[in-house]
This record gives C-alpha cells, structure tokens and sequence, in this order.
C-alpha cells in the first residue's frame, strides 16, 4: 500500500506483461503439474513462482482496482488460475484483557503494557478460509472470502493459531492491531521463525487499526512453519501462525499381543488423504522401513487412503517396540505411533491354572464337606429306610405302632 | 387338571437353612448367565480389526450367545428332570470354560460363532434354568425375596464385569483375556457344588424302592403303562400348553420383551443425540444398573409381603405396565436431568418386572414343572428377544428419531401389561372356582386315605394334609424339616 503511490505509473503496462508472461508459464505448469512426480516438478515451479511473486509484489500494489466481478487484485486472480492453487486466508486477532487468565504471550503483553503509560488494546482475529480447488470460481468465492477476512473480530482467542493444511495453497495470513496511541509510531514485521521477512507483506492504516496481511505461496515444506506478525518492538505484541501438517492418529494404548500371533497394526488421519504411507519399526533409535522387501510376514494395505494396516504375522519377541506410521504430504511429513507388546502365553496362563486351582479347591471343599455332614445322618438314615419299608408294609394301621421310631427319626433329623 | 400352581411341592422346602447358601450360588449363575455376552463387546473392536469384519458381524457374537442360552433351555429343563441342577450346572461351567479357551485360539469369526456363540451359550443356559429351578426346590414361603436376591446377580455382575474386562484387555489382549475369563467361568461349578439336590438320597432310593413317582399321586397309576406322550413328558412336560396359566404367562411375555431390551439399548445412543457427551451418556446406563441392583431384592421383599403374595399376578402386571408408562414417558425428555430420571424410572422398572418374573412363572406352574415350563418359556421368548433390538433399530433409521421407538417400546409393553392383567385376572377367578370344587369332592375321599395313598411322605404327614392342600401361604407348620 505504501509502494502504491510510486508505481501506479506503470499501472497499465505491467498486467499485459503479466498476462504474456502467464500464458507462457501456464503451459509449461499444466505439463508439469500433470505428468511428472511430485518431488520433481515442484523446485521448477518454485523458481517460476518465486520470480512470479517477485513481480507480484510491485504489480500488487497497483492493481486494487480489480476486475469489475470482484473485489480482488488482479494478480490474485490469475496467480490462482494458472497455478491451479487455491487461495486461503487466515487473519488473527487477539486482544488483551488485563484481568484474564491468558496464554502466556499474552500475559506478558498485558504486563507490559501495565506498565506503559500507554494502554494497548490489540486485537487480532482468526478467521480460517476453506480452501477451493474449482477453477474459475475461485474468484467469486476469494472475492467473499476476503471480505469476510476483513471483518473486526474482538475476543479474547490466543495468539497462537494452528492451520492445518494438506494441500499446496496460497495463504493469506492476517493481524489486525489496535493501538491506543499513534498508528505510524508502531513498526509492523513479519518472521518467519526467527528470520526477518522483508517482501510479501501489507500494512493498512484503517480508523484506529493497523491492518498487515503476509501471504504465503506453500508449495511444499519449506514454506511450512511459524509465521509471526510483530507490532511496534515489544516481542509480545505478536500474533503466530503455525502452518503444520494433518496429524496422525495411531493407537494410544499399547496393543498385547502373543507369540506366533499375528496382529493389525493402524493408523488413521482424520478429514485427510496422504499421498503415500510408510511403515517404520523402531528398535530402540534405529528406524527400519518396513515391508521394504516385500515378505510374507508384514502385509501392508491401504497405502492410497485415510487411514493404513499393517498386518504382522509369526509375532516373535523381537517384533516388540513401537512402530511409526509416515503420512507423506505434499507440505511435508507427519507420524503417528502405536506400541505393540508381545508376551509370552505362559502369562494368562498361569492366572487361568490359578483360577482352575482355586475352583477345584473350593469344589472339592465343598463336596468334602457334604459328604461329611451326610455321613453323620447316614446312621439315622439307614434307620429311616427301615422304617419306611416297615411303614409300607403296615399300610392298613394307623401307624400307632411307628409312632416311637418315628418320634426318634423326627428328633434325629431336626438336629 | 393339574393342581393348582400354588401348592407347595410335596416334599417341603427348607426355606432357609441351606437355601441361602443355594441363593448365593444361583446369584452367581444367574449374573454369569445375563451379563457375560453382554460384557464381552468390550473386546470387539480389537477383534473386528484382527479378523477384518464388520462391527455388525462382530456384534453377532453376542447376540447368538444369547440366542443359544434361550433356546438351551429345553435341553436344559429336560437335563435338570432327568439329574437335578447340581450336575448340570457344573458341566455348564465345563462348557463355558472349553468354549472360551477355545474362542482364544480362533482365526476367524466363524470359529468366534462356535465357540463362543454355541459352545459358551450352551454352557450359559445349563447354568440359568438350573438356578431358576433349585430356588423354587428350596423356598416356598420366602420364595420372592430368594428369586429377587438371585436376580440381582445380573446387575452386580453386568457392573462388576465391563470395567473388568477393560483391565483384563489392557493387561493381557483380548486372547488372553478370552483364556482368564474362561477360567472364570470356571467358578460356576463351584456355585453348581452348592447346589445340594433337597431330598435326601435315602428317600430317594426307598420312593425308587416303592417305584412312586414325585408328582401327582394319579401318575403312578400312568406309569403303568407309558405312553410315548407320556414318556416324552416325562423328559419335558409338553402337557404345559394346556395350562391355562402358563400360556397367559407365555404370551403375554412373548409381546412384551418385544418392546423391553431396545430400550435399554438405545439409551445411549439417544441421550449423544440430544447433544449429551459420550461420559454423561454411559453415565445414564451406570445409573439404571445400580437402581436395578437394589430395586430387584426390595421388590423381591414387597412381593412377598402378605398384601401382594396371593395377588403377585397382578402385581406383575403393573410392574410391567410400570416400565411401559416410564417408556412413553421418555419420549417427553428433552434434556439431561430429565433423561437421568428416566433411568432412574425405568431402573426400578426393570428391576421390578426381572425379579418377579420367574417369581410368578413358579407361582403359576409349581415347583415341580417349572424347569420344564422355564425351558419352554426361554425358547419361546428367544424371537422376541432377538427380534426386539433391530427392528428398534430400524424403526429409529426409518424415522430418523429415537423418540417414536420409544413411543412405540412404550406402548408395546403397556399392552402387554393390559393383556396380563385381563388374562391373569380371569385366571384367578376360574381358580377359585376349581378350588372350591376339588376342596368338595376331597371332603368326600376323606375316609380313606391310608389305603389309597402311595408316597411315603403323605403317610408321613397324613395328620397334617390339609395344610398342604390350601393356596394358603401363612401356615407356620411348614418350617418343620422333614
């Protein structure tokens, strides 16, 4: 914005340029993108987008009088169309409220600003931009985006933002900051780590509110990082960025398993699709490829999708340990862990031979017992059958006669 | 027509003594028998990855195990006839335990089928009708709090199990998880050693002396000349589907497990689809289980009181109707607090209709034919109990609501209570009035009963036969051990 006044002069030449320039470069990008593998054709784009953007900075700021559909630079347009790239924006805003319990960057500014005679208020907002592949929509779609972007959004989020990206795209990250003193006093940078970014960047002064926007072309993990905007010289005035991978999610609790069992190892990316899995064991700090000669006892399947198994079969001791799952992306690399343990059948077994002990102790307990207490009644007993025959046999009395053993068997059994 | 189901059986039951022991046995089975298939799905995610199968063919597992345990019950009820529940308990145990040991050795889910789903089954039902069964040969006069106490089991044990079993997955993997848990298994035969027959083995061999039949004075005469219906009625008594009781009993069972386990298993799932979180859901199940727990042996209690005893028919009619209205109810919950009272409503339900349940099967049949009649039952109910859960489930996918499946559970289950009490209350009445007949005409066979009389033990007890004849509970003569 502040170039702007300079080179508006060339305002009318340089898109004609650019556009000669792009019909060229499209072609040879559409080839490139199509056939060749990923990790060959990428540091030729770069060297073309890098020039690119070279140019894009100086023609950036001219062209804020955009094609009459949108709201956006022209550039911006066909940067996307001819690198089949998409277009996010991410913005953060945070503010600072003394008496809060806040993330740590934060509670260091609102000391710091205690202290000032100063009072900042800084707010920064984060609203993340779905990104979109489409072609020729794009536009439409950049052109609502971006005025959404540009809404003020005072909360109390961190400074800290996490974007999660998976596919090469363009980034747009902005802070917006509201000082209570002078606007042009403060000094806006941006870093990327800990390197001083010098291009590539805007500031705006709109009302009270400094308005800087960074973008980033991520074509693959170089581009991956933190990326911080810093306002005035105070390292706590800063929003963060981190541009990072999809995780992984493997198995939290180690897997039991036996040897000579077989066992399915998986992991799994949630909303993401990698271009490629690999398996790792670890032994101790030695990561070995897995399945590297293929062999009958690791089976891997599911390479090309969400989430990957690998089935390990005639599971021996050394098989234990914790093995890594690698998500290759286009951006970079990310794992996920899952430990596997292999016991011995002796284990469970012996718990299920203590178990059988005490069951037929108690068994045998039990049934010792009833025999006991029933050999003590045998003597009465046999005494009953008698009796019982006797009784039979005597149908037709009144059973006066039995009326003494009778007596006694009632005595013996109610004991 | 068979003697009226609440006369005590002619050998008297201790009702105390060695009863409470046998309780504590059967408490054991009964928890082992209801709450093992539904405390092993804990173990199925691990093995759906292993084996590469879907969770609804993963789910099979338990639901055959189940399957099996009802339709067992025939096999079973005739084994108990034939040797009384002590054995077959024990060689239940033996079942479960093979069944388990061998389930950890499998490779695929067919094997998981039959091992776990038949072999386990089998061994199940071996121990659930025989428990059911010894309870009715030991109590008479405490019979619903014995039958309350035994039920609970199955909530102790649901509770006691599933966090158990999540230890024994994290410690040793579900195969050797499977191998400790048929270890487990194992301790029914120590609950089956419990299970002490009641009549000593001396009567025994002398009633086999005299060839004098346990039942009815009048089959002795049959025994004579054995029918081939008759002897497949010796093994299982088939003669029960004439029983006017047993078969409101059995039909209105049939329509109301229909509508009875759906929702206890859609709970969950409906209270994350208000929006509750995961905890707060099992949350819900956690306290259903626990009223359960300590509504079975109080119900058991208030059934046996003096006021409800004779009526327990109608007694179970409302508890069922009870658990019917707590179901139509549900469908008015809106959020949490509200969704934990129905738990709590429907704890006390389900606790009240599980502890009378065999209750009032033994009061309507006898303690005589109910191993058969329980049998009988089991095989019957094993449709409904099947069938209940997917078409819940079903109904839940075409509607797209939880609300309308409990709506229809509720008014399922209300009906069933309805038809009970209809049915229940004509049987009452027709027994009255064949009770006042046969109090008649055995006025007149009076005279002559030493003659005529073939047991032992009624000549024993000849001074005291009138007793044994009336429904009535409260004669204090019973408790004489003979």
């Amino acid at each position: 914005m502040r170039a702007l006044q300079g080179l508006r002069g060339l305002g009318a030449v340089l898109p004609l340029l650019l556009l000669c320039f792009l019909a060229a470069l499209r072609r040879s990008l559409e080839h490139g993108l199509s056939t060749a593998a990923p990790f060959k054709s990428l540091p030729v784009q770069e060297e073309m987008m890098t020039k690119y953007s070279n140019l894009s900075l100086e023609s950036h700021n001219i062209s804020v009088t955009a094609a009459p559909f949108t709201s956006l630079p022209v550039q911006e347009e066909m940067m996307t169309k001819s690198s089949n790239l998409s277009l996010e924006s991410h913005s953060i805003s945070m503010t600072a409220a003394p008496f809060t319990s806040l993330p740590v960057q934060e509670e260091m500014m609102t000391k710091s600003s205690n202290l000032s005679l100063e009072s900042h208020s800084i707010s920064m907002t984060a609203m993340p931009i779905k990104e979109n592949n489409k072609g020729n929509q794009i536009c439409v779609d950049r052109g609502i985006m971006l005025q959404r972007n540009v809404t003020l959004e005072h909360s109390n989020m961190p400074v800290e933002k996490n974007i999660t990206l998976e596919r090469p795209s363009n980034v747009e990250l902005i802070c917006q900051f509201t000082p209570s003193g002078d606007l042009n006093s403060v000094n806006v940078t941006w870093k990327k780590g800990d390197k001083l970014l010098e291009d590539n960047y805007l500031v705006n002064a709109t009302g009270g509110t400094l308005y800087t926007q960074h973008r980033v072309a991520v074509i693959n993990s170089k581009q991956m990082g933190s990326y911080s905007c810093f306002f005035g010289e105070k390292k706590q005035q800063r929003g963060t960025f981190n541009l990072k991978v999809p995780e992984i999610n493997g198995q939290n609790k180690p897997l039991i398993t036996y040897l000579g069992d077989s066992v399915v190892l998986m992991c799994k990316c949630q909303d993401c699709l990698p271009l490629n899995w690999t398996w790792y064991g670890g032994n101790g700090s030695v990561q070995v490829p897995i399945g590297v000669p293929v062999n009958d006892k690791y089976v891997i399947s599911g390479k090309h999708a969400n989430e990957t198994r690998l089935k390990i079969t005639q599971l021996s001791e050394d098989d234990q340990g914790t093995y890594l799952c690698h998500a290759i992306f286009e951006l970079g690399e990310s794992e996920g862990h899952v430990k596997l343990v292999v016991l011995s059948y002796l284990v469970p077994l012996k718990v299920f031979c203590a178990i059988a002990a005490e069951v037929v102790l108690l068994v045998a307990a039990i049934l010792l017992f009833e025999m006991y207490t029933q050999k003590k009644k045998k003597p009465s007993d046999d005494g009953k059958e008698f009796e019982q025959g006797e009784q039979l046999k005597l149908d037709d009395s009144n059973g006066i006669e039995n009326s003494g053993p009778r007596h006694r068997k009632n005595e013996s059994v109610g004991q | 027509m068979p003697p009226p189901g609440g006369t005590p059986p002619p050998h008297p039951p201790p009702d105390g003594g060695w009863g409470w022991v046998v309780v504590g046995a059967a408490f054991i089975s009964i928890g082992f028998s209801y709450a093992f298939p539904k405390a092993v799905t804990v173990f199925f995610k691990e093995i759906q990855l292993l084996f590469n199968t879907t969770y609804s063919e993963i789910a099979w597992i338990s639901s055959t195990m189940l399957a099996v345990m009802y339709a067992g019950g025939p096999i079973s009820s005739v084994l108990v006839n034939k040797y009384g529940s002590r054995p077959v308990v024990m060689v239940g145990g033996l079942l479960c335990c093979l069944g388990m040991v061998s389930a950890s050795y499998s490779t695929n889910v067919v094997e998981l089928y039959f091992t776990m789903g038949l072999i386990c089954g089998l061994g199940l039902a071996f121990n659930l009708q025989p428990a059911l069964t010894i309870i009715g040969k030991y109590f008479y006069k405490k019979r619903p709090v014995a039958n309350g106490l035994a039920m609970a089991g199955s909530p102790v044990f649901l509770s006691t199990l599933a966090p158990f079993n999540q230890y024994l997955f994290n410690t040793y993997g579900w195969k050797g998880s499977f191998m400790i848990l048929g270890g487990l298994l194992l301790n029914c035969c120590v609950a089956g050693s419990l299970m002490r027959p009641v009549e000593p083995k001396a009567s025994t061999e002398s009633k086999n002396k005299v060839g004098v039949r346990e039942t009815d004075c009048s089959m002795k005469k049959r025994q004579k000349k054995l029918s081939v219906w008759e002897e497949i009625n010796k093994y299982l008594d088939f003669s029960l589907f004439k029983h006017r009781g047993f078969l409101i009993y059995l039909s209105g069972n049939v329509i109301m497990f229909l509508g009875f386990f759906a929702p206890v298993i859609f709970l969950a799932p409906y209270a994350k689809d208000k929006g509750i979180d995961e905890y707060s859901a099992a949350f819900l199940l956690s306290v259903m289980a626990f009223v359960d727990m300590f509504a079975r042996p109080t119900v058991g209690l208030i059934a046996n009181s003096k006021l409800i005893r004779p009526r327990i028919q109608y007694f179970f009619s409302f508890a069922v109707m009870f658990t019917g209205i707590c179901h139509l109810l549900c469908a008015l919950a809106e959020d949490y607090t509200s969704l934990v009272v129905y738990a709590v409503f429907f704890g006390l339900g389900f606790g009240s209709v599980s502890s009378v349940l065999f209750e009032t099967l033994m009061d309507l049949v006898g303690a005589q034919r109910f191993s058969s009649a329980v049998g009988l039952v089991t095989v019957v109910e094993c449709c409904p109990v099947l069938l209940g859960p997917p078409l819940a489930g079903k109904l839940v996918d075409e509607t797209g609501q939880y609300k309308y499946m409990y709506l229809a559970c509720g008014a399922i289950v209300v009906l069933a209570s309805v038809w009970l009490l209809i049915g229940n209350a004509a049987n009452y009445r027709l027994l009255a009035r064949e009770k006042k007949k046969s109090i008649h005409t055995k006025e007149s066979q009076e005279t002559e009963p030493l003659k005529t009389s073939q047991s032992p033990s009624v000549n024993i007890k000849s001074g005291k036969n009138e007793e044994w004849k009336g429904a009535e509970v409260n004669s204090s003569e019973r408790e004489t051990n003979i």
